[in-house]
């Protein structure tokens, strides 16, 4: 499973996801993620792909999408 | 017999405590003919916990519906003191976990009571940080200093009911389809914003000690630095109340902001954890803004990272905040408003201010 598929994999597990949910829908604006959730996914991604989040990269862009979060996730991996 | 308790820290606050039943709520064992009368000072014990708005709920080893039936027959209102109670064959500890779960609460804020040596040390054994106090402690346990609230409020004293609503709530909510948002319409939420005065200060002190989740900063302030803000010229002090078609969720989210010229400072943005999923949090910051764009101020807000609190911080950023500063070790924070546009309420939360 790539990066992207992951994510989308928590966004199942959560109840979360429709079928109009695609790589780069935005998901603030479609109202996908909320604060909580957004803390969630947070969670699950340093879990899921043991890596640490910080501060300056909880921004309205990384999380806007699953492909912008898959680009975080696999920028702190390296 | 011992008269030990296994573990106890003073500055823990407990909010819940979970009872065993056989030997420690009532005399004797139920399979064995007891379960007929509480034990002594029990009774007492209990609705003095609930008055302070402590929770109650039960992990015993016994047929659910026998132990219910005992408890009916020994006070027909008994059952209803207390929450979620467990009662089955399984392992105390996971009952524990369950009853944590459901009502939202930390360990470190539960406690466990039991006769039972073995019992206790499970429970422990799986949850470090719980509490547990052998049921010689049963008509004490008002007494202990982890047990005391320093005020009564209005919010303490129906907490009990307000669990029930926040269950009944839940499980609506797990049987509804469609989105969290769609689900959010259905409740006909109210949130009545309101300026801190006389009647609503110890719940606001309140919120500030008991939240830690959903706290922007961790600040607490003395009650006489919180009634100075209630006329302070410069402070902006507001509580908000939630009701729905389930029933009122009291006072649950707290504001305080400080008019520093050209902006306003968010010093304490604190939302009761009991309605973390239902848009509170943001609904205040959306006031907050609204405010400051009435005043013809910037906003800014303080954050102080703790253990517990990044939601705040993803709140924050979620709504359109930026950091402007940075304390050197990192852990304090000034955040602002960058946006131009003014955010409206959400759709599901009607808001009266």
């Amino acid at each position: 499973m790539d990066t992207q598929e992951r994510i989308v994999q928590f966004f199942v597990q959560k109840n979360k996801y429709d079928e109009n949910l695609k790589y780069d829908t935005d998901l603030l604006k479609s109202g996908y993620v909320n604060s909580l959730f957004a803390l969630e996914i947070v969670m699950y991604l340093e879990k899921e792909f043991k890596i640490k989040i910080k501060r300056r990269d909880i921004t309205n862009e990384n999380f806007s999408t699953i492909n912008n979060m898959s680009a975080l996730v696999e920028r702190l991996i390296k | 017999m011992e008269n030990i308790e296994i573990k106890r820290a003073v500055s823990k606050r407990i909010k819940c405590v979970i009872w065993d039943l056989d030997d420690t709520l009532w005399d004797g064992t139920l399979t064995e003919g007891g379960g007929e009368r509480l034990r002594d000072g029990v009774y007492e014990t209990l609705k003095l916990l609930d008055s302070r708005g402590i929770l109650l709920s039960i992990a015993s080893k016994n047929d659910y519906y026998a132990a219910m039936r005992a408890l009916k027959k020994i006070d027909p209102e008994l059952p209803k003191l207390f929450l979620c109670p467990q009662i089955s064959w399984r392992a105390k500890s996971v009952s524990v976990a369950k009853i944590a779960e459901s009502l939202n609460l930390k360990m470190c804020n539960m406690a466990f009571i039991d006769d039972s040596e073995l019992q206790r040390d499970e429970v422990n054994f799986a949850h470090p940080d719980i509490t547990v106090y052998d049921a010689s402690f049963a008509s004490k346990l008002a007494d202990l200093p982890e047990m005391q609230v320093k005020f009564i409020t209005e919010d303490s004293a129906n907490r009990r009911n307000m669990y029930i609503s926040d269950m009944k709530r839940d499980s609506a909510k797990n049987e509804f389809a469609g989105s969290d948002e769609a689900f959010m319409k259905t409740l006909g939420m109210k949130l009545q914003i309101t300026a801190v005065d006389e009647s609503s200060l110890r719940r606001a002190e309140e919120l500030t000690v008991r939240t830690h989740q959903l706290n922007s900063t961790g600040y607490t302030y003395s009650y006489e630095e919180l009634t100075s803000f209630i006329n302070s010229p410069s402070h902006v002090f507001l509580i908000a109340g939630l009701t729905d078609k389930y029933g009122d969720s009291g006072k649950v989210g707290l504001l305080l902001m400080e008019d520093i010229g050209d902006a306003y400072l968010l010093k304490l943005l604190i939302v009761s954890c009991r309605v973390m999923t239902r848009g509170v949090g943001g609904t205040l910051l959306n006031h907050a803004i609204k405010l400051a764009a009435a005043a013809g101020k910037s906003l800014r807000a303080e954050y102080l990272e703790t253990e517990y609190n990044r939601i705040m911080y993803v709140t924050y950023k979620l709504a359109g905040f930026e950091e402007i500063h940075e304390s050197d070790d990192g852990a304090n924070v000034v955040l602002e408003y960058t946006k131009t546009d003014i955010p409206e309420y959400p759709p599901y939360i009607e808001v009266e201010a």
